[in-house]
């Protein structure tokens, strides 16, 4: 399935949306018109008003080339193709404008690389991502151990059960690198393994308790395919199945890492929920008044600035509740073809709708490589 | 907020007078609406709106973003929820999933077996008064609910149409694989929005004492 490029270690951003190659991306056709220099600033105006390009606002109106070092020609973009408006014919009339169809790229550019390829057809704005997660733009070789490492962490509490392969959660604050809270799926279990599930140490400092022994996902879990039906992103609906034993459909990993971070919130700023809501809401108003430090300034909203990392791409559920939980940064290591809600099926970080957004990495850890080439050598000999 | 309530009773009278008109009734997507079922459902259906708005409005009272939902099976309701998401810090308490919670802990110490449960979830019907969210359009399909009334439209975040909809099944499956395959819900929006907005109004009127910082500043209190 993998390709062989992508068999090296790595944590690939996974953008808002689809990603083309760079002279592959889609374009619309658009009606433009040579136009005299002196007419530029009148008719851009006039068109601003009466065709504006809602969903081409990174297309620019006007494009300027030289022909052969001669004088330079302007080119107007005036409307979409299909169109047709009577304003704008009107206004082709008036000036006598000959014009002609022509393509322009349908989104903006994300890359240096798609914004040159986009002006060779006609002139894009471009603006780097605003928002600063930091990651996008690489990671630095301490970040990416440090991701590695957790990500190692995570897929190791994915597998640690006997005989069955879930998926894990593990919400880590990057600012100090302590775990904040993790946790494995609950859906299907007994209940004597839900109560193996820790709770993390407040305190915890993961770094330093790395198990370097770990190598991982042996090569046995994809030799039996079913081994990962019990990924509760994966097969959602699969619980009904179970015949025996504990189901709580709902509680996926990400859902009860979320639920074990907000315990731990309550835990350590308890005096929040002691209050009233009156009075909760008269602390926070001389808070906001004083402009001061205070207890409750200190005290974390939510998940916010923190990173979570997960075995497997999250279902929608899940993919939801981290917008809700406003997680800075989501590294997954296997994607989900079958209700992945981050690229496989669904791509929440592109809805722009959505009140929060975090950054998505897919992530091929070190020793995945090795797993991959032993498994591409497998089915080499087997096809 | 007693004011509140008595104001939305009125409301609701307002309403249950003129239950057969379909005008209150919109549907989420033209595949779900039915008019003539819809027609003899609106009496009961109004009634268990307004249960839900009663949960929506317990929230507001506590501060929390007031949404509201039942759970009926038989005619019966069997859970309510509302937001817990301020008391608790955790942003995934929406009323369905406290709603959903409850009856999951419930039918374990009863002792069924996850068959049953999914089995008593496919009779069950939610009455929530705003648009369920990705996440709780996700989980209802997952607990494999039988249908889903709402108040008001979720424009931001809605799931069932929205911005995902993720209430329709994408296939007609053969029996013995529909069990654990992608199930939707039939769902229909606008049974008495104008109530859920109003609670939702005033809400964030008086600003939400939770949000975080730079924020909308809180209305004084008099």
């Amino acid at each position: 399935m993998k390709n062989t490029e992508s068999v090296f270690p790595q944590i690939t951003h996974i953008p808002e949306k689809p990603s083309f190659l760079p002279h592959l991306q889609p374009t619309v056709n658009v009606l433009a018109a040579v136009i005299e220099p002196q007419d530029a600033n009148t008719l851009v105006r006039k068109l601003n008003q009466i065709a504006p390009l809602e969903n081409l606002r990174h297309v620019k109106r006007v494009r300027k080339k030289c022909i052969d070092g001669g004088k330079p020609q302007l080119s107007l973009l005036l409307s979409l193709a299909v169109e047709n408006d009577a304003e704008v014919l009107e206004l082709v009339k008036s000036y006598q404008l000959s014009t002609f169809i022509t393509k322009v790229c349908k989104y903006a550019a994300t890359s240096k690389e798609e914004w040159d390829e986009q002006c060779k057809l006609w002139p894009t704005s471009y603006h780097p991502p605003t928002y600063n997660i930091s990651g996008i733009t690489g990671f630095s070789e301490e970040e990416s151990q440090s991701v590695f490492s957790f990500m190692r962490h995570t897929v190791d509490l994915a597998t640690s059960s006997v005989g069955q392969v879930v998926n894990a959660a593990v919400i880590v604050d990057p600012s100090t690198n302590q775990v904040i809270a993790s946790a494995c799926d609950q859906v299907i279990s007994s209940p004597s393994l839900a109560n193996e599930v820790s709770k993390e140490g407040i305190c915890s400092n993961y770094l330093e308790n790395v198990n370097q022994q770990t190598l991982l996902l042996d090569g046995s879990i994809e030799e039996s395919k079913h081994i990962i039906n019990n990924v509760a992103c994966v097969h959602p609906w699969r619980w009904a199945l179970q015949s025996f034993g504990c189901c709580r459909p709902l509680r996926h990993a990400a859902i009860v890492a979320i639920e074990y971070s907000a315990a731990r919130d309550r835990q350590l700023f308890p005096d929040y929920t002691a209050l009233s809501p009156l009075k909760r809401q008269k602390i926070e108003e001389s808070d906001s008044q004083s402009n001061g430090h205070s207890s409750e300034s200190l005290r974390p909203y939510l998940c916010t600035g923190c990173d979570i990392y997960l075995a497997w791409e999250p279902c929608p559920m899940c993919a939801m509740a981290l917008v809700h939980q406003r997680v800075r940064r989501i590294f997954f290591s296997f994607p989900n073809s079958n209700a992945g809600a981050l690229g496989s099926v669904h791509r929440l970080q592109g809805e722009r709708s959505l009140n929060h957004h975090y950054a998505v990495f897919g992530v091929v850890l070190p020793e995945d490589v090795f797993r991959n080439k032993v498994l591409d050598a497998k089915t080499a000999g087997s096809g | 907020m007693n004011k509140m309530l008595v104001d939305l009773q009125k409301h609701d009278k307002k309403r249950v007078n003129s239950k057969h008109s379909p005008s209150t009734l919109a549907p989420c997507s033209h595949h779900c609406f039915a008019v003539p079922e819809m027609a003899s459902y609106a009496k009961e259906t109004i009634e268990f709106m307004k249960l839900a708005l009663e949960q929506a409005n317990d929230a507001l009272v506590n501060l929390e973003v007031p949404v509201g939902c039942v759970i009926v099976e038989d005619g019966e309701v069997i859970a309510s929820g509302r937001n817990r998401t301020n008391e608790t810090r955790n942003a995934t308490r929406h009323a369905e999933m406290e709603a959903i919670d409850f009856l999951v802990e419930q039918w374990q110490k009863d002792g069924l077996s996850p068959l049953e449960v999914s089995e008593r979830f496919s009779k069950c019907i939610l009455y929530v008064t705003c648009e369920p969210c990705i996440m709780c359009a996700a989980a209802l399909s997952y607990i494999g609910i039988k249908e889903a009334y709402y108040g008001c439209g979720n424009d931001k975040f809605g799931g069932c149409g929205s911005i995902l909809s993720l209430h329709t099944s994408c296939s007609e499956l053969p029996a013995s694989e529909f069990a654990s395959s992608k199930k939707g819900f039939k769902c229909t929006g606008g049974i008495m929005a104008s109530e859920a907005v109003s609670l939702l109004r005033s809400f964030y009127e008086q600003g939400n004492p939770n949000a975080p910082k730079p924020h909308r500043p809180l209305k004084q209190q008099v």
